[in-house]
Parts: structure tokens; C-alpha cells; sequence
């Protein structure tokens, strides 16, 4: 029974999608009762998992697709670190969007598309072979693009045409990528490292950067981040996902994996093309933080905060020291619960009190202080501010940078605190310290959903607690040292 | 990472964790508008654990909490003691005269939420034995103050409070590249173990700059001290004390916790420091407002204590002393900041007991014989000789006659200040305005009178009754106040200078720049509209803030973006 788990986990997204898609849009007792019921259902399993995975399970479910071609799912505390995450926050990001759209039209298309977008995600996160990956990355682009078009207003149109303007080149260098790589190899499984060594050193490096290319566009890697800034025309609840778990994180999965599984430590060592991606990453993380700090609104903001952020992850994966790769996988969580915290909140201002620029904030903080609280404390931990999370991470970034023999990092990351505390404090002064603009006839902030109140509220405790207990066996810092333990170091 | 939960003594814990309860209890309605009230509760539990350390039962003890940050581990340190006691004792203090002074706060709940932050940050630093705990701490004691400088949310306030808190960040980002490059050097989080990787580690030259930088911005080491005199005399009464008393000790303890030695660290501290010592008593005579005064009284002070702590690098002890010395500054100089509050809402005979008490903690500070003053210099003097050399030790005298003039000059503006002093002056002979002023004045005085056989480095009971130890207290203060009083007579005053020295000049400098950039950015939006505009000055900064923004534009477009792309994948591939 227990085996069959992987599939139980994938169909419990995939179900609620499919039987969605055929909902009328009346329906939305049915409709929130199934997506509610199949996330809940989904986190249970996952929760149960985590208990096996720690124990040393590992689970594999193996379809044939064709001769040669297998539909690979596998479970191991990598990819268990990535559908954990994405279970917890599909279930809130589901609440809030329930509360979020309330009656509005389209429904079960979008939520439909939700889930699949949500399957996507959990069935990369198991792919336990590069063909695999392929699949459910391409479904995710898929699934996404009806996401960002939600409201099929012009600007939503634009941003949809730039995701795929973007992604689709991506995805033809990523499946060239696998290609060419297999073409001298055959198949390749993240758990059996493959001999590369029928390519050339060129080629080698080709490939890597052809992997880079393409999983680069969904981690919004400069140059390749133009879509993301332009995907916050879409809906609260999909930038939410979109910033948090889905698409960008697939991107950062996706270069850990090639980094560690498919060409190993070892050749991208050889290769030096590890060091090079490390600057991609610090010039990304610089990049994004500076376009934010030109950024005059809120969601805006964040988007470019999202560039910078990301980037972390791939700039510990490519440092490849334990400390490094520990920092840049529990930054993998940790950015996740704050930015998915910033953009709930965003949500909540632009629903509530009609505010998208950051000028408007003023003194917002004494008239929705639960939700402000949970935007401070979001905004406190991208700077790096202990407790919260993001200082885990960034302290173990830099100490793994400075072990690995690049102590340039630790200048990336102060300058990007910096830059963080440059864009983030002016708008947390706005919002506690600035008087209430005196405007007529504004009757202040509608009282605000307890739907979309309180699912910030818990992800902005989840991202306090990661930090302030780190060191509790139950931590994602705790998991990212297992998997390193267990699957990086000798 | 430490598999046991809990281990060793709860007292330090539960030091920490009473603020952070109380704080938070300040936030329930019921609580809410008399949040205030609750402020002298929060230390108690420190000041106990000081006394019971101090007294020598249990010291030494760890408590390590395995499950907290990455993983908590306090202890109780003989010189962490003495600071944690003070640091309690002063809070206390201040806490019972907000009790009375801040009845018509705005925000009480924001206030007592945010003081009782501050004051676990400002307690945990002293208990902290890794790294990573006593980070946590120093942001909360060095972001939280914030709230309390900006308490009066005037114009100079939120000037004060925006300088104060751009310099807190910077120094927050200095010290984690500092402890990064520190950790890494140590391969464990103790902080003993940091500072002793440091002096061979690879760049352990550059973390030493770093820490230096951002415990010395803390503690007002000159030139990073210019938040200090805006932002202490600008906070209510009550947290002037503890920011100039308490709050300042947190660089203190960094410096001396931290400094690797055998750097050249030290002598940068020894002359930084002795030159703050005058600099900044000779700027403060410039100053009207005496609670500016005191600040750069404070300035000057510290500069001593970290002459000291460089001293002590250099020789490998003393390190008590220099402590010694920050004890006894942070209960005088609480004592003048609260007195202010007392002396200005007084009259008559009050008046005149209030100007009393400041001038008793003043002539402490300036060392006067057989004052608590006295002893923690003749400790330090040693201590300076030995480590920086005999001027150093001739200087350390010789700023008894400076800071004499200044805190002079201090209760000459304070006896001028106008009465009531405002809104705050409710319930002037309120006890718990005078109560903290004399506890602490006294405290000054005498408390040093009863550590001196512990930490004066071993002197002997009767040094301070020597004829040369009374002397070489006596002829500065003496000196001083025959200057002042001639300077006086003959009506010589010190021009008004800027409060913050070289603050206002940084300042203008920023806000050019930024709106510059600000200017830029319209440009370039008018442009992007294609409206026809006037050519603007161009400088360094709005250029490049252009071509950011330009290279983004293009970036937008799939063509350049493909373009990247490409190039993208030929650097990836071809450069390695």
C-alpha cells in the first residue's frame, strides 16, 4: 500500500484538477470541498512520509512509457523537502484563493488549473529521471500560462504572451539539453549517476549551459527573469504560488538536481563551470535587489525581491561546499514561507484598502495590524533579520561560501542585505510610522476575510518558527542537513 | 547541533524570555493602556541572576537550549555578570521613572512591547556564548531601540531615528560578514573559539575591521558615533538613560567578547578612543540642550572604555577593568539623564536636591577623590600604562579636566532649563521620578566601593586612600573647575555647533544623491512617455540608475532576451 504512494500523492493534485475542469461554476460548495479535501488528504500523506523518509524509505514507482522510456517517480528527502513545502502551501494558498475569488466568474477553470499547476510541481519534485523532470516541467509551463491570463484583461494577455515567449525557448534548450546528453549515455536516473565521461569536455560544458538556459528562465536567473516582474498582472492567489513553490523554485530544484545528480559535484568541480554559475547567481542577486529599489509598487517590489531571492538557492547549489548547499536548500523553504507571506499580505492590501503602490501604505499598520504584522515579519526575514528565517540561510551561505573558498559571497550578501533593508524598511515605516493620508470620503481598509486573514498569519509564524527553532530536529534546517548528510557528503 | 533540550540553569533563561512575555502581554486589551506599568517588572529576573552570580553561587554554570536558533547556549561569566547587573539595575531603574514619566505615551502597549525587546536584546548579550545567540541578541537591543528613539514622532525624532537606524543596519551587516568569515575560521559557534580561529583565519584581518566597525558604531567609537548625540537626547527621558547607559554597553561587550588579539586592532581602539575621549567633551561644550551634552559626555566615556579595552588586548588583561569602568559609567550616566527629567519639572528647594543628585553623578563621572569614579580610574589606570604606555595613562587623567568642564557645563545648562518641561511633567514630586535618580547616583558612588576587591586587578583595600590616588583624582577635577569657573567669569562661551557634528554634512550629502537618482528616474519616465523635457544635470549616480533601467527595458523584449540568452549559454560553455 504504502508503495504506491508516490502516485497517491501525485493523483491527490491531479483528481481534484481533472473532476474540477467539469464542475459547473455554481458549484462552489462541490468545487471547495474537493480542493480542500484533496490538499488536506494530500499534506496527511505527505506528513506520514516524512516520518518514513527520515527512517531511510525510499520510495520508486516505475511506469514504462515506451522501450527505454520510463515514467520515474521517487521519493528521497530532496524531493520530499520540495512536496512538503508544496503541500503546505497549496492548502493555504487554497483557503485564500477560496476567500479571494469568493463568487467570481471562471472558476473551475481556475481552479482546475490550479491543481494541475500544483501536480506539476509535486510530480518534478519526484521525477527520478531527466525525462521524467521534462514532462512535469513542460505541464507546468502549461498549466500556469491559464493562471496568469486569469482575469484576460489586456495586461494579464501581455504577461501571459511574455511567460511563454520565455518558457518555450527555455523548455527547447532544456529537452536539447537532455538530448544531447543522453544521446551518448542513454537514460539517466538522479539515483544512479551516469558516466558523462562519452562526452567531451566542450560538450559537457555546453550541456550544462544549455540545463542552465533552460531551467534558469523558471529561477528568473537576469537575463532570463523579464516574465516574472510581468506575471504580477495575474491574481494574488497565483502570484502567491507562483513566487512561492510553483514555477520559480521549480527552476532552483531543477539546477540543484542537475548540479548534484546528473553531473555530480565532482565534474562540475572539473568543469569549473560551478564557479560560474555562482556569479551568474550573485549578479542575479544584486540585479534583482537594485530593479526593486526602482520599483514604486508593492507587488512590483516583490517580484524583483523574488530574483534576487531565488537566485540564493542556485548560488548555494553551485558553491557546492555542505554549508552552501545546506543554506541554499533551506533557503529553498525558508524564501517560500516569507514570499509567500509578503504577497498573501499584498493581496490583502490591494482587496481590502485598494492599495498597489507603496505610497498609498501610509500608516495602513494602525488600521490592519494583524495583516501588516505578518508583512513586517515577512519583510524582516528577506532582510536577514534574526529570528526569522532568512538569516539561516543567509549565514550559512556565507559560511559556506568562505569555506569553499569564495569569500566574495559574503560581500553579495551584505551588499544584498543592504539593498533588502533599502527596499523593504522604507515600506514598513510607511506602514507603522507615517500618519493615515487625509483624504475625503475614504471610509478606510473593508474588513478583511478571515480566508485570506489568516492564512499570511500562519505562514509568517511558520516562517518565525523555521527560524527561531532551527535547530529543533524537526526544522527544514534539520532536513537540509539530512539530505546533505545523507545523499552529498561521502 | 546539540541533541539535549535543555540543560543547566533555567534562571538565564528565564531572564530572557520574562521581557519577551511581558512585552507581548502588552499587547492584550485588557493590559493595553496601562502597558506602562509593567516596565520595572521586566529585569528582575536578571537582576536576580546577576546577584546570585555575583555572589558566586552557580557561576560559571552553562544553560544550553538545543533546540532554539541553532542551538542557545548562555552563560555567566564573571564580566558578563557585573554588565548584566548593571544593565538590570539601570533598566529598573528607568522602568519605574517611565512609570511616572510616560503617563500620556502615545502608544503604551508599542512602547512597553518594544522597551521590553530592547531589554531582553540588551540582557542576552551578556549572557550569549555562541555566536548566533548573541547576534539575535544585539539586533534585537540595536533594531528595537528604534521604537523608542522615534517614541515622540517629532520632525528631529524621525530625523534622529532614520540616521540611527540606517548606521544600525550597516552595523548589523558588518558584523554578520564579520561572523560569517568568523564561523567559518572556528568551525563551531562558540564565541571563545571564534576569537581565537580569528588572528591565523583567512581573511581573520578583514573580520576583525568588520566586527571593530560594527561593535565600535554600537559603543560610539569616533568617527562612528555621529547617531549617538541625535538620537539620545531626542528618546524620552526614561530610554535616553538606558540607550546612553545600558544600550551602548552592547558594543562594549562585542569589543571586548570578539577582538581577536594581536591585531593591530588594538592600537586603533587605544588612539581611536583616547582622541573620542577629547573630541568629543570639547564638541559637547558646544551644545545647549543638556541632554545633547550628555550625550557626547557619553561619547567621551566610551572612548575611554574602549582606550582601555584596547589596552587590555595588547596586554592580555585588564579586560575587568575596562568593564569595571563601563559599570560604574552606565549608573552615573543614567542618573544625569534621568535627572534632567526631575530637575526641569522642580522648583525651589527641589529643584536645587535634584541639581544636587546630578551633580554628585557628575562629579563621579569626572572622577572626583573617593568617588565610585575615582576607583574605577585608578583600576584603569594601570591597566592603560601597561598596555598603550604612560601618555596614554597621563591622558586618561587629563580628560578628568575636559569631562569636568563638560558635565559642568551640563549643570549649568540643566539649572537654566525652563520649568514645567511639558507635557510629560505630571506628578513632579512623584517618587518614582526621584527614587531612580538617588538610587542611582548613590549606586555610583558607593557600588564601586564594594567590587573594588575583586576587580581593581589587585591593588590592595587601601590604594584608593593613598596620597598620590587622591591626588592624581583631585587636581584634574580641580583644574577643571577653576577653568570653568574663569571661563564663566570672563563670559567665555563655545559657539553652537551642528548637534551630531559630522552627521548633518553625511546627511546632505545622501539626500542629494538620492534625489538626484529621484530626479533621474522622472527624467527617464518623462522620456518613456516621449514628452519633451528640459535637460537635466547628469551626475554619476542617475546615469547608472538610467542604464539599469534601460538594459532591464530591453531585457523585457523577447529579442534582446533571446539575444542574452544566447550569449548566456556561450559564456556558460566557452569561458570555463
Amino acid at each position: 500500500m504504502t508503495a504506491a504512494l508516490p502516485v497517491l500523492i501525485l493523483f491527490s493534485s491531479l483528481i481534484a484538477s481533472l473532476v474540477t475542469f467539469f464542475l459547473p461554476q455554481t458549484a462552489h460548495g462541490t468545487r471547495n470541498a474537493l480542493n480542500l479535501g484533496c490538499a488536506l488528504l494530500k499534506l496527511g500523506m505527505v506528513a506520514f512520509m516524512l516520518g518514513e523518509v527520515a527512517q531511510g524509505t525510499i520510495y520508486e514507482m516505475r511506469l514504462p512509457l515506451a522501450p527505454g522510456l520510463d515514467l520515474l517517480l521517487r521519493i528521497d528527502a530532496l524531493s520530499l523537502l520540495f512536496v512538503t513545502l508544496s503541500a503546505f502551501l497549496w492548502l493555504l494558498t487554497t483557503i485564500y484563493a477560496i476567500a479571494y475569488f469568493g463568487t467570481k466568474p471562471e472558476l473551475s477553470r481556475f481552479f482546475g488549473f490550479f491543481s494541475l499547476c500544483v501536480a506539476a510541481t509535486t510530480g518534478l519534485a519526484m521525477a527520478g529521471n531527466l525525462i521524467s523532470f521534462f514532462i512535469f516541467y513542460e505541464l507546468l509551463t502549461l498549466s500556469t500560462w491559464p493562471l496568469v491570463i486569469h482575469k484576460q484583461d489586456r495586461a494579464s494577455l501581455a504577461a501571459g504572451r511574455s511567460y511563454l515567449t520565455f518558457s518555450l525557448p527555455g523548455s527547447a534548450a532544456l529537452l536539447v539539453a537532455i538530448l544531447w546528453l543522453e544521446s551518448a549515455t542513454g537514460p539517466i536516473e538522479f539515483a544512479l549517476p551516469a558516466d558523462l565521461r562519452a562526452h567531451g569536455d566542450a560538450s559537457l560544458r555546453m550541456i550544462f549551459a544549455l540545463f542552465i538556459a533552460g531551467l534558469g528562465v523558471k529561477a528568473a536567473l537576469v537575463p532570463l527573469h523579464g516574465w516574472l516582474p510581468a506575471a504580477m498582472a495575474a491574481p494574488a492567489p497565483v502570484s502567491a504560488l507562483l513566487h512561492a513553490v510553483a514555477v520559480v523554485k521549480a527552476g532552483a530544484f531543477g539546477i540543484v538536481r542537475v548540479i548534484y545528480d546528473v553531473f555530480g559535484i565532482a565534474l562540475v568541480e572539473e568543469l569549473r563551470v560551478g564557479i560560474v554559475l555562482a556569479a551568474l547567481a550573485a549578479v542575479t542577486i544584486i540585479w534583482g535587489s537594485l530593479r526593486a529599489l526602482q520599483q514604486t509598487e508593492v507587488k512590483k517590489r516583490l517580484a524583483f525581491s523574488t530574483v534576487s531571492q531565488v537566485a540564493y538557492i542556485v548560488l548555494g547549489a553551485a558553491l557546492a561546499g555542505p554549508f552552501a548547499v545546506i543554506g541554499g536548500l533551506v533557503h529553498l523553504v525558508h524564501q517560500g514561507l516569507m514570499k509567500i507571506t509578503l504577497f498573501f499580505c499584498a493581496g490583502v492590501y490591494q482587496e481590502c484598502a485598494d492599495i498597489s503602490e507603496i505610497r498609498q501604505l501610509d500608516g495602513i499598520g494602525a488600521r490592519m495590524p494583524l495583516t501588516s504584522l505578518c508583512f513586517s515579519l515577512g519583510a524582516l526575514g528577506m532582510i536577514g533579520i534574526p529570528p526569522m528565517a532568512g538569516f539561516v540561510s543567509k549565514f550559512y551561505l556565507g559560511v559556506g561560501g568562505v569555506q569553499s573558498g569564495a569569500a566574495w559571497v559574503v560581500a553579495v550578501l551584505v551588499a544584498s542585505s543592504l539593498l533588502n533593508s533599502a527596499y523593504f524598511l522604507p515600506l514598513l515605516y510607511r506602514i507603522w510610522f507615517r500618519p493615515v493620508p487625509v483624504e475625503g470620503g475614504s471610509s478606510g481598509p473593508r474588513a478583511t476575510p478571515p480566508g485570506i486573514l489568516w492564512p499570511p498569519v500562519i505562514t509568517a509564524a511558520a516562517a518565525l518558527a523555521v527560524g527561531l527553532f532551527a535547530a529543533s530536529a524537526f526544522s527544514p534546517l534539520a532536513w537540509a542537513t539530512l539530505i546533505v548528510e545523507r545523499e552529498y557528503l561521502p | 547541533m546539540t541533541p539535549l533540550v535543555l540543560d543547566g540553569p533555567v534562571l538565564p533563561l528565564i531572564a530572557l524570555i520574562w521581557p519577551l512575555v511581558l512585552g507581548l502581554a502588552a499587547a492584550l486589551p485588557a493590559i493595553r493602556t496601562h502597558a506602562i506599568t509593567l516596565l520595572p517588572l521586566a529585569p528582575l529576573p536578571a537582576l536576580l541572576l546577576a546577584l546570585v552570580a555575583m555572589t558566586g553561587a552557580g557561576s560559571g554554570a552553562e544553560t544550553v537550549v538545543g533546540f532554539v536558533l541553532l542551538g542557545v547556549v548562555l552563560g555567566q561569566p564573571p564580566l558578563g555578570m557585573l554588565l548584566l547587573g548593571m544593565t538590570a539595575f539601570l533598566w529598573l531603574a528607568a522602568g519605574v521613572y517611565a512609570v511616572a514619566y510616560m503617563r500620556s505615551a502615545r502608544r503604551p502597549a508599542v512602547f512597553t512591547g518594544f522597551w521590553c525587546l530592547t531589554l531582553a536584546g540588551n540582557l542576552g548579550v551578556f549572557l550569549a556564548q555562541d555566536i548566533i545567540t548573541f547576534y539575535v541578541a544585539f539586533a534585537a537591543v540595536s533594531l528595537a531601540a528604534y521604537v523608542l528613539v522615534v517614541e515622540a514622532a517629532s520632525k528631529e525624532a524621525l530625523r534622529a531615528g532614520r540616521i540611527y537606524l540606517t548606521l544600525a543596519v550597516l552595523g548589523e551587516a558588518c558584523l554578520l560578514a564579520g561572523f560569517t568569515i568568523g564561523a567559518a575560521a572556528a568551525d563551531t559557534l562558540r564565541i571563545e573559539d571564534m576569537r581565537a580561529a580569528l588572528p591565523q583565519a583567512p581573511l581573520g584581518g578583514l573580520a576583525g575591521w568588520l566586527l571593530l566597525a560594527g561593535f565600535g558604531l554600537k559603543a560610539g567609537l569616533v568617527p562612528l558615533h555621529i547617531w549617538l548625540p541625535l538620537a539620545h537626547p531626542v528618546a524620552p527621558t526614561p530610554a535616553s538613560a538606558v540607550l546612553s547607559g545600558a544600550i551602548v554597553k552592547a558594543g562594549v561587550i562585542g569589543l571586548i567578547l570578539f577582538l581577536p588579539p594581536g591585531t593591530g586592532l588594538a592600537g586603533v581602539l587605544v588612539t581611536a578612543g583616547l582622541f573620542g575621549a577629547f573630541a568629543a567633551a570639547l564638541y559637547g561644550l558646544s551644545q545647549a540642550n543638556p541632554k545633547a551634552i550628555l550625550a557626547y559626555s557619553t561619547i567621551s566615556q566610551m572612548g575611554l572604555v574602549m582606550a582601555l579595552i584596547g589596552a587590555a588586548l595588547t596586554a592580555g588583561s585588564g579586560m575587568e577593568q575596562a568593564g569595571f569602568y563601563a559599570f560604574h559609567h552606565g549608573l552615573a550616566k543614567a542618573a544625569l539623564f534621568l535627572s534632567v527629567g526631575v530637575v526641569a519639572g522642580a522648583a525651589g528647594g527641589r529643584r536645587v536636591a535634584a541639581l544636587g543628585l546630578a551633580a554628585l553623578a557628575a562629579l563621579s563621572v569626572a572622577g572626583a577623590p573617593l568617588s565610585g569614579g575615582a576607583l574605577v580610574k585608578a583600576a584603569g589606570k594601570p591597566v592603560l600604562a601597561g598596555g598603550a604606555g604612560a601618555t596614554a595613562e597621563m591622558l586618561m587623567t587629563i580628560s578628568g579636566i575636559t569631562t569636568t568642564l563638560l558635565l559642568g557645563w551640563f549643570l549649568i545648562r540643566l539649572s537654566r532649563e525652563a520649568t514645567p518641561e511639558g507635557k510629560h511633567s505630571a506628578g513632579r514630586s512623584d517618587w518614582r521620578l526621584w527614587a531612580p535618580v538617588l538610587a542611582l547616583s548613590l549606586g555610583a558612588v558607593l557600588l564601586p566601593w564594594g567590587l573594588w576587591s575583586d576587580w581593581s586587578g589587585g591593588l590592595g583595600p587601601d590604594y584608593p586612600w593613598r596620597g598620590t590616588t587622591l591626588l592624581a583624582a583631585a587636581w584634574p577635577v580641580a583644574t577643571g573647575l577653576a577653568a570653568g569657573l574663569l571661563a564663566n567669569w570672563r563670559g567665555l562661551v563655545m559657539p553652537r555647533l551642528p548637534t551630531g557634528d559630522l552627521a548633518p554634512m553625511l546627511e546632505r550629502a545622501v539626500l542629494t544623491t538620492i534625489r538626484q537618482a529621484e530626479r533621474a528616474d522622472t527624467a527617464r519616465r518623462s522620456l518613456a512617455q516621449k514628452t519633451v523635457t528640459s535637460p537635466l544635470p547628469r551626475s554619476l549616480g542617475n546615469q547608472t540608475g538610467q542604464l539599469v533601467a534601460r538594459l532591464e527595458a530591453a531585457l523585457g523584449q523577447w529579442r534582446w532576451s533571446g539575444l542574452a540568452a544566447l550569449v548566456l549559454i556561450l559564456v556558460l560553455a566557452g569561458f570555463m
